[in-house]
């Protein structure tokens, strides 16, 4: 056995000798090589080999604490924005119907549209004729990249230019006795064998209240457990807004709770014991499940970085990035949610790596613009925005020099389910004077990421006060509320919306 | 003999019955508008998918079960509500799929051979 390793071991070194031969006469075995098969690296891939590139892309998946793995597409498409939406959609019917849709219902029908589209990305790669390696990918030297299966086969690739896009994974807080036994993450919540039962949700990040949102549309005992503010970096008081909905709406909150550790029980639930800070004292419950929803570490430490000479961010670990999503090396680039500083969001991904595909196939010099990108947190109650939160704008132009139009108003839709609209509600913050620039644009309500889309839009072209005012509203809808803004916040003056 | 089993079946009801005989193995279904006396389909992309498809099959899973369905005569075919398009929500012939799964080529796709291979080698 160990004359065979020898062996094997004298073969690799000899390839690599050969490999390295073969880079100093130029030629490569690819022109890219795409380490990543998530919203970035798929989207890279492809355009790249539209435009005539030889290219491969490498997509492993490491499988979760939990043993949950998942297919080609990244985080997204397997368990993040496209689960996400399809539960926060059955529990938003769930709770319309009065009636909830049970974990297990739900479970196939999510389950069956991720594989979709899972094949659906085969047959594009297969058909854009980039080749897919199932492998887990690092970097040897700064043209050859090593591809290892799951049985441990390996391989070597060349390539003239690389692309790391490998994105990033739920953290585990390490430091909690029993977090990473008996926890799990969002990489698992959408693949359980049965349904999650009583769970609390660490964490108050978007991922905390959307998953703690749905759980509890579909009937769940839901706890979010928060050791400070709510959707830390969002306008607060929007957070605020989500979060009183989502109390009001049957999910239970722990506010300024630290959790210290968790527990098997004979029975097989989990005890969790917290510390409340506010108390100091510390409380005991039970749960069938506990999520950790405490952040997302970058995928970076099997990558063999420091050895090339890629550098990262020491507190972050994510991968120091120019405009051009160029690193410290030359011919290695990096883009989605592993460059330093970049926002972790699929649209800009996919248009970031569209672009530097572009511009490694020498068609354009465009780079990509990551100001100005809208989004939404797809709680219970839907919140939109693009631009700056109130106290960023303030921070930036003083409070003097801004203007904070506001309204609370009802949607229609609620009126016949007889729901409680009190936290829906629009913010539009401007620059005090002239046209009155809009700096910033907030929405809770339904369907809040399709009425802030059309927004970002004239935000992108730099939209002002006046512009808005001079668009006349579409009737009957939430969105025309925005057109009529009117009230600001230095007024005083009540900023409920009345009748038609 | 190969290491899959072939199974020829004509209509809806066919499929079912025969496909609910076989649970448990790994099922690929091929439909095609019905073929005449000559050997030639109705449906013009089943004859031109056919051989190609058929060029593949050695790369089926061992003990895997391909069926062979044609569906029907074009005006049944047509017919929106036919139970190939309502219940298994087929959209157009030929149609490969591996059954129980989302994975499926439609019609242009069946006439790339390293496309239907992926699909009868894909884990």
């Amino acid at each position: 056995m160990a004359a065979l390793c020898r062996v094997r071991h004298r073969w690799k070194r000899t390839n690599c000798i050969q490999l390295l031969t073969r880079n100093l006469t130029g030629t490569f075995d690819y022109d890219l090589v795409v380490i990543g098969g998530g919203s970035g690296g798929l989207a890279c891939s492809k355009e790249a080999a539209q435009l005539g590139q030889k290219v491969a892309v490498l997509d492993y998946v490491e499988p979760s604490v939990k043993g949950t793995k998942w297919g080609i597409g990244g985080t997204c498409v397997n368990v993040g924005c496209i689960p996400k939406k399809l539960m926060h959609q059955a529990a938003l019917l769930g709770t319309a119907l009065k009636d909830a849709q049970k974990y297990e219902q739900w479970k196939p029908a999510v389950q069956n549209h991720v594989r979709s589209l899972n094949w659906g990305h085969r047959v594009q790669l297969q058909d854009k004729e980039v080749k897919y390696l199932n492998v887990k990918g690092s970097l040897l030297d700064e043209h050859t990249v090593k591809g290892s299966t799951r049985t441990g086969k390996e391989i070597m690739l060349t390539a003239k230019n690389i692309v790391i896009a490998t994105g990033g994974r739920p953290k585990y807080p390490t430091h909690i006795p029993g977090a990473v036994e008996h926890g799990i993450t969002s990489d698992d919540i959408f693949w359980l064998k049965e349904s999650p039962g009583k769970t609390l949700v660490v964490g108050a990040s978007y991922v905390a209240l959307e998953c703690a949102g749905f759980l509890t549309g579909i009937g769940l005992e839901t706890t979010v457990m928060v050791r400070s503010i709510p959707l830390r970096g969002f306008d607060q008081q929007m957070a605020g807004l989500v979060t009183d909905y989502m109390e009001a709406y049957g999910t239970k909150f722990s506010w300024r709770s630290v959790p210290k550790s968790v527990d098997k029980l004979s029975s097989g639930v989990l005890q969790v014991t917290w510390t409340d800070e506010q108390t100091g004292k510390d409380q005991r419950d039970t749960f069938d499940s506990v999520l950790w929803a405490v952040g997302r570490a970058p995928e970076t430490k099997t990558l063999g970085l420091e050895k090339v000479g890629v550098k990262l961010n020491k507190e972050s670990g994510k991968i120091l990035v120019a405009a051009d999503e160029s690193t410290s090396v030359p011919n290695i680039y990096a883009f989605g949610d592993i460059g330093e500083g970049r926002p972790e969001l699929t649209p800009t991904a996919i248009k970031a790596g569209k672009l530097l595909a572009r511009r490694l196939a020498g068609q354009t010099n465009e780079l990509m613009n990551y100001d100005n990108v809208a989004t939404t947190v797809f709680t219970p109650l839907e919140y939109g925005c693009v631009g700056l939160s109130e106290e960023e704008a303030e921070s930036r132009h003083g409070k003097d020099s801004i203007e904070v139009y506001h309204a609370f108003y009802k949607p229609l839709e609620f009126t016949v389910a007889e729901r409680d609209a009190s936290q829906c509600y629009i913010k539009v913050v401007c620059k005090r004077g002239g046209d009155q620039r809009i700096l910033g644009l907030h929405f809770t309500g339904p369907n809040a990421g399709e009425v802030t889309q059309g927004f970002a839009m004239g935000f992108q072209c730099g939209a002002t006060l006046t512009h808005l005012k001079e668009t006349v509203g579409i009737h009957p809808t939430c969105a025309e509320e925005l057109t009529k803004v009117n009230v600001s916040k230095r007024s005083g003056l009540d900023a409920t919306v009345t009748g038609c | 003999m190969s290491h899959y089993e072939e199974v020829k079946v004509h209509g809806y009801d066919e499929f079912c019955k025969a496909v609910s005989e076989r649970k448990g193995n790994d099922i690929f279904a091929y439909f095609s508008g019905d073929i005449d006396t000559q050997g030639l389909s109705w449906c013009p992309d089943c004859v031109k998918a056919e051989p190609i498809v058929r060029g593949e099959m050695s790369h089926l899973p061992e003990g895997s079960v391909f069926f062979y369905c044609q569906v029907g005569e074009r005006p049944y075919w047509k017919d929106p509500n036919n139970e190939f398009k309502k219940t298994l929500k087929l959209s157009g012939v030929p149609t490969l799929i591996r059954y129980g799964t989302p994975q499926k080529l439609v019609e242009e796709e069946c006439f790339k051979a390293d496309l239907v291979r992926m699909m009868f080698t894909e884990d």
